[in-house]
């Protein structure tokens, strides 16, 4: 019963959404409450990174648009095409798919209902081979974290440069999840703000292979420990908190990925910030004000979609100087941190 | 080749070897679980969600207690009552063990996930700060050995539990009274309860340890190595503990070494920041060496006669 109801308020609300739009200037009084599914990846609400900041963004826009809001979090990567398809087929006004290894379910599911919108973080609606198939109907939200990377690594460079690192042999590390382009990219930008800042620098890259195992990371973390490496820049989402774990048990420095990681570990000096909130509050935005377009939106330092945050560190005049700096000139354009895996 | 000169180069340090046995640990724990259930005739595959489970409530007893001690008692009674549930539906109602085992790391998976969100909400699980872990201890005078001073003597308080365990396994079942039976009960269960032995009392038995080590495991993990819970954390150990379990012929030392080969893989991994070779090839190693040591070493695994056969008083 309850659901013939709520069809036909869906039809009402339809109808009037399309009074509306044929009105051309009428203010938007439209009582039609926008549904808005939200679809995890497998690290799920809790992962304390991405998959958490994007259900943030989305209960801020709740707030702010009184929208109706879903979640579903996917437990294997085989859950994502029947999770997506859920909202689809229930002709959600959009579906948000969080993260990479989304992006062949998002440009299957996307084909298939060519009339609902999608959205997905970090990638865009591919095949099965990677290509972008440019639906029309899939917003795609990609971060430069190589802006974000670029900024703590500034913070590692200048350390180890200055001797204010707890070893300082001008080494550093970096411990990867899985080697797929958004990791790659913090990891591109570290590096190259780190050699920048200080030209003998040894940047160490390893990977872990998995996102959520932190005894993984937390190898590979004292593998670089042992090598001399005295800040650890994690970029593992969940397993990364192995990384963050070893700061303090090998007496090092560590840096915090995504979110900011400050209560993670004692050792956690800077987190590198990818503002998936932000993102998923825009498209949202979009959504409700009509202003939806299918292709990529970036978020970056000059919109605010990315950053860093100084946590468990007291960062000398100079230091906050030379990130200032940094900061302006990514923001100016004067300089334009690498993507490219080149290690 | 630098490759393998990178390799070599590595399993001549003391740093290698200690990574292996620190994760050899967190596999041989729910391998020594599964084999002291199997010896009594019942099959256990849930490892993984005793796991999963028990590393769940050492953080949430942690941070509700601040005793990493007690954390890891709550963890193992956590892993108890998982393998209770196991015991229960195979013994009593002898259900399909197989079936029951999936039933569970399935469960656990949900439960964890969804407990997380009743307990903490949507934010931070939380973490324990480093007073609240368990410690890593040097032992006086032994660290101090070249080479093996490192390797086994500088390591969490768990991995010197775990190795006291690996022996009083070995001991307990082919030494002790109490481990004739057990054997019993899984090779010929009428013969034992002929003999006056519990068929039931010694499977619930061996099948509520098998959730205690499981649990012990699961704290390691999560209060140990790492500080926090992240969903589905244990990541396919309690499976790699099974087939640890059946390399090692249902023998604790056997399944200990198998651990460890299978550790080793893990750990070179591990320092693919300093190996110069493709990661992706590097990350097929720990497989590659199973599947040699499978083919070469192993031979055939014949596990206990009655393993996964419910027991029925007065049927064969």
């Amino acid at each position: 019963m309850g659901h013939k109801r709520y069809r036909f308020l869906g039809v009402v609300a339809a109808l009037m959404v399309l009074a509306t739009a044929c009105g051309g200037s009428t203010p938007s009084t439209t009582t039609k409450q926008y549904k808005i599914g939200l679809v995890t990846d497998i690290g799920g609400l809790n992962d304390q990174s991405f998959n958490h900041l994007a259900y943030v963004g989305l209960e801020k826009a709740k707030q702010d648009f009184g929208i109706k809001d879903d979640v579903t979090e996917s437990k294997s990567g085989d859950d994502y095409v029947p999770n997506l398809t859920h909202y689809a087929s229930l002709n959600y006004d959009l579906v948000i798919g969080v993260g990479f290894l989304m992006a062949e379910a998002v440009g299957t599911v996307s084909g298939q209902f060519p009339s609902v919108h999608f959205a997905i973080i970090d990638g865009a609606g591919t095949d099965s081979k990677g290509n972008d198939l440019k639906h029309a109907n899939v917003e795609s939200l990609f971060f430069k974290e190589q802006d974000a990377g670029a900024m703590v690594g500034v913070i590692a460079g200048w350390l180890e440069k200055n001797g204010k690192a707890k070893k300082n042999q001008h080494i550093i590390g970096a411990v990867g999840g899985i080697s797929i382009p958004p990791v790659d990219h913090y990891i591109a930008g570290y590096r190259w703000a780190a050699k920048m800042e200080d030209p003998q620098i040894n940047v160490l890259v390893g990977y872990s292979n998995d996102f959520t195992d932190s005894a993984k990371c937390k190898t590979v973390a004292q593998s670089q420990v042992q090598q001399g490496a005295d800040i650890l820049f994690q970029v593992a989402g969940g397993c990364g908190q192995g990384v963050l774990q070893e700061g303090t048990q090998g007496g090092v420095y560590s840096i915090g990925v995504d979110a900011d990681q400050k209560t993670a570990d004692p050792s956690v000096i800077a987190s590198a910030l990818k503002k998936v909130d932000v993102a998923t509050y825009t498209a949202i935005k979009n959504v409700v004000n009509g202003q939806f377009a299918g292709g990529a939106l970036t978020f970056e330092i000059k919109n605010g979609g990315a950053g860093y945050a100084i946590d468990n560190l007291t960062v000398p005049p100079e230091l906050k100087t030379e990130l200032d700096k940094i900061q302006g000139q990514i923001q100016s354009g004067a300089l334009v941190p690498p993507s490219d895996k080149t290690w | 080749m630098t490759a393998l000169s990178d390799i070599l180069h590595l399993l001549v340090t003391a740093n290698l070897w200690q990574a292996t046995l620190a994760a050899a640990v967190l596999l041989l724990l729910p391998a020594l679980g599964g084999v002291v259930s199997e010896r009594s005739g019942v099959v256990n595959i849930a490892m993984e969600g005793m796991m999963l489970t028990g590393a769940f409530f050492a953080v949430v007893a942690d941070l509700a207690l601040h005793n990493p001690w007690l954390a890891t008692g709550v963890a193992m009674l956590a892993g108890a009552l998982m393998a209770s549930v196991h015991a229960i539906v195979s013994i009593r109602f002898r259900a399909d063990q197989i079936v029951s085992g999936i039933a569970i790391n399935i469960f656990a998976a949900g439960l964890t996930v969804f407990l997380i969100n009743r307990i903490y909400g949507l934010q931070d699980v939380g973490h324990v700060t480093q007073s609240e872990l368990l410690p890593d201890i040097k032992v006086p005078a032994l660290d101090q050995l070249p080479f093996i001073g490192q390797v086994v003597f500088q390591q969490n308080v768990i991995v010197y539990v775990a190795l006291v365990l690996l022996v009083l396994t070995h001991v307990v079942l082919f030494q002790t009274r109490l481990g004739l039976r057990i054997r019993a009960v899984g090779e010929h269960p009428m013969a034992a309860d002929t003999a006056g032995i519990n068929v039931y009392l010694i499977r619930y038995g061996a099948v509520i340890t098998s959730g205690l080590l499981s649990g012990l495991s699961g704290a390691f993990l999560a209060i140990g190595v790492a500080n926090t819970f992240v969903p589905n954390m244990t990541d396919g150990r309690g499976y790699i503990a099974l087939a640890a379990m059946i390399f090692g012929k249902w023998t604790p030392f056997g399944a200990f070494i198998a651990c460890l080969i299978f550790a080793l893989g893990e750990a070179i991994y591990a320092n693919n920041s300093i190996i110069h070779i493709s990661q992706y090839l590097l990350s097929m190693l720990p497989y590659l060496i199973t599947l040699i040591v499978l083919a070469g070493l192993v031979g055939r695994s014949i596990p206990p006669a009655a393993d996964g056969l419910p027991y029925v008083p007065g049927s064969e």
